[in-house]
């Protein structure tokens, strides 16, 4: 039965995953539902190994189910091939990485730049976007650098840019600050939360560091791969 | 459009390890030019033993009656002599030609005998021919009328305990009725070829003496030719050859003279094809390798590309760019390479004087030859080659999972 897209940017549904580690089966996760609604701030949290990775890769795509459905954005994944859901990602989801989210030869404003060339943004709107985005994040005299001139929280910063210049359905971050030393992770994620009230768009991250989860709206627990605890804050 | 970002990104991932991209364009270009050299130095060899064997003294071709070739008997004289000379005459492909005489005799003096050919030559014709005038090393060639005159080898006159001006007898068997004739010599002149055939077994006299000597009339036994273009030799579809082969006598190229020169280069193209496979086997294996290790250092960098979006066969593409971008720089690497040691060689020459091969003595430097398509065509083999070897990791790189890659890395 198809679920009300309206409820929720992700819904998921009785999700599994088992790893075969060497021909031992690892079960990642272990049956999880939950719906992501629009404009929340999520954080997933949970010691390592508890399936956040692999929870965040299940539903943006980046990773198949063993069983159970997810839809995004009111698309069944599962239902796409692998084309389909490369374009899907770039038009509808923002990544950002734990570190080394930046293609290393291209400049701040050629990877930001990217995922519009793929998309076919014509080079004037594409020039305005990367513009706009670098001066509101504060990266414009960064443009022409490439990501080793940057420092760490530098580079997470401008993957943010890249992650939101698209303006996609959903932002997800694994892991963001967990490079980044505390007061400049408190800084990316103050920056993130703010984007998310101003443009209300829906932000999904991971996170282990008690600091970092303070800032959600929303913390839904994982423990060994299954939702432990799921509370929403305002 | 998008083509031209991945082409950008190709571009700047080679030149970013830059030793790692020097030592395969090295390697690559180093393929590249052992190939450029090799066939031009079979194509000098080639040029180099066509020319020892034919213009010592063989011609690039010969007319003479069917069946004297194997027998060289005296009454096999060519069909028709006068009509056939009058015709080649005309032909505008033969540069010039000769008329020879052949027989096999004994050559005497005080000290000992040995058979040796005898060859009836026209002095101002052979000439052009042979090199028999300046192998001279001692003496002079034909000069004057007197029919007496007589040019051995060096080895020969060693054997015979000879010099200049010491007398010979030479014994022959006549035509038709096969009486032995026997004639006194001076020897005029003594040549080296360092072609023992040539030195030892050959003694050269004028063709009048020889036809009178023979009772031969006006007869002769061999037209040698030589053409403008050299390759007419090697052309036995030439309609040139049909021409002749008439009448009983029979018109052939130096292939057909000499089949085992035809045959060495034969092997020798062969052996080129060798070398290629050998070259592009090596070669082969350090483009897959410099791919795959490039590959796997950024496995987190090529599963980030595809999370964002970027298509599988993107990747792919972009692996094939990368293969192209290092071609350019191997071929261009190897062009270069190829070009200054070729020059080098064309210039200085390689030393074979003296060696045989496949029947043929090197008489003079090795130069080999340098063509422009040796420049168009094996770096365009190696580019393609290049790029075609690169589908493998391609295929490998647009396959990859985009959670795997992220994970491998780590
Ligand atoms: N590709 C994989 N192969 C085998 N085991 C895996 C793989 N990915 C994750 N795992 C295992 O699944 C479990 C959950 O991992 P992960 O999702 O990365 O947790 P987290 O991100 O919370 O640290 C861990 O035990 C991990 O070792
Ligand atoms: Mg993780």
């Amino acid at each position: 039965m198809e679920p009300n897209n309206q409820a929720g940017v992700i819904i998921a549904e009785a999700v599994t995953k088992v790893y075969s580690d060497n021909g031992v089966p690892v079960e990642a996760v272990r049956g999880i539902d939950l719906t992501i609604k629009h404009g929340e701030f999520t954080a997933i949290v949970g010691p390592s190994g508890s399936g956040k990775t692999t929870f965040l890769n299940i539903v943006s795509g980046l990773d198949s189910v063993t069983s159970g459905r997810v839809w995004l954005a009111g698309r069944l994944l599962s239902e796409m091939s692998g084309r389909e859901l490369s374009d899907f990602r770039r038009d509808s989801i923002g990544f950002i990485f734990q570190a080394y989210n930046l293609i290393p030869v291209l400049s701040v404003e050629e990877n930001i730049e990217y995922i519009m060339l793929l998309q076919g943004v014509g080079k004037s709107e594409r020039h305005r976007r990367v513009g706009r985005i670098l001066e509101k994040l504060g990266l414009a005299e960064f443009a022409d650098r490439v990501p080793v001139k940057l420092s760490g929280g530098q580079q997470q910063r401008v993957a943010v840019a890249r992650a939101m210049v698209a303006e996609p359905v959903l932002v997800l971050a694994d892991e963001p600050t967990a490079n980044l030393d505390s007061k400049t992770g408190a800084g990316l994620l103050d920056m993130m939360r703010e984007l998310n009230q101003t443009t209300g768009m829906t932000f999904v991250f991971s996170t282990h560091d008690r600091a970092i989860m303070e800032r959600a709206t929303r913390l839904v627990t994982l423990k060994d791969g299954r939702v432990d605890n799921d509370e929403t804050r305002d | 459009m998008t083509l031209m970002i991945y082409c950008k990104l190709a571009w700047r991932n080679v030149l970013r390890n830059k030793r790692r991209t020097l030592i395969a364009g090295i390697a690559i270009g180093i393929g590249l030019a052992a190939l450029i050299y090799v066939d031009a130095l079979i194509l000098g060899m080639e040029d180099n033993m066509v020319k020892s064997a034919t213009s010592s003294f063989l011609g690039e071709g010969q007319i003479h009656r069917e069946g004297f070739r194997q027998t060289f008997e005296v009454d096999l004289t060519v069909n028709n002599l006068a009509e056939v000379v009058e015709s080649i005459k005309q032909e505008e492909v033969v540069e010039s030609f000769t008329l020879r005489t052949f027989c096999f005799g004994m050559i005497s003096s005080p000290a000992n005998v040995s058979s040796v050919s005898m060859v009836g030559v026209d002095p101002a014709n052979e000439r052009h021919l042979s090199q028999v005038d300046e192998a001279l090393v001692e003496g002079t060639y034909f000069e004057g009328d007197d029919d007496r005159q007589l040019l051995i080898g060096r080895k020969l006159a060693e054997l015979l305990e000879v010099g200049l001006g010491d007398r010979v007898v030479m014994t022959a068997a006549q035509a038709g009725t096969g009486d032995l004739a026997q004639e006194m010599f001076r020897v005029s002149g003594i040549y080296y070829f360092n072609v023992p055939q040539m030195d030892q077994y050959m003694a050269f006299v004028l063709i009048s003496k020889a036809r009178q000597m023979l009772a031969l009339g006006d007869e002769a036994h061999q037209i040698a030719l030589k053409f403008h273009d050299a390759y007419l030799g090697r052309d036995q579809d030439h309609p040139f050859w049909n021409r002749y082969s008439r009448n009983g006598n029979e018109a052939v190229g130096w292939t057909v003279l000499l089949p085992q020169l035809e045959a060495a280069f034969e092997l020798s193209g062969f052996s080129t094809l060798i070398v290629a496979i050998i070259l592009f086997g090596v070669v082969s294996l350090g483009i897959v390798n410099t791919l795959f290790m490039s590959l796997h250092e950024r496995m987190f960098e090529f599963g980030v590309m595809r999370a964002v979006g970027t298509r599988p066969v993107a990747m792919g593409q972009l692996v094939i760019l990368e293969a192209g971008a290092l071609a350019i720089l191997s071929v261009v690497l190897g062009m270069i390479l190829g070009f200054v040691t070729l020059y080098i060689s064309t210039r200085i020459g390689i030393d074979y004087t003296g060696i045989e091969f496949a029947g043929v003595t090197f008489r003079e430097l090795l130069y080999p030859v340098m063509e422009v398509r040796q420049f168009i065509v094996f770096p365009l083999w190696v580019f393609a080659f290049t790029v075609g070897i690169a589908f493998y990791p391609a295929i490998y790189a647009a396959r990859l999972t985009p959670a795997k890659a992220m994970r491998k890395s780590f």
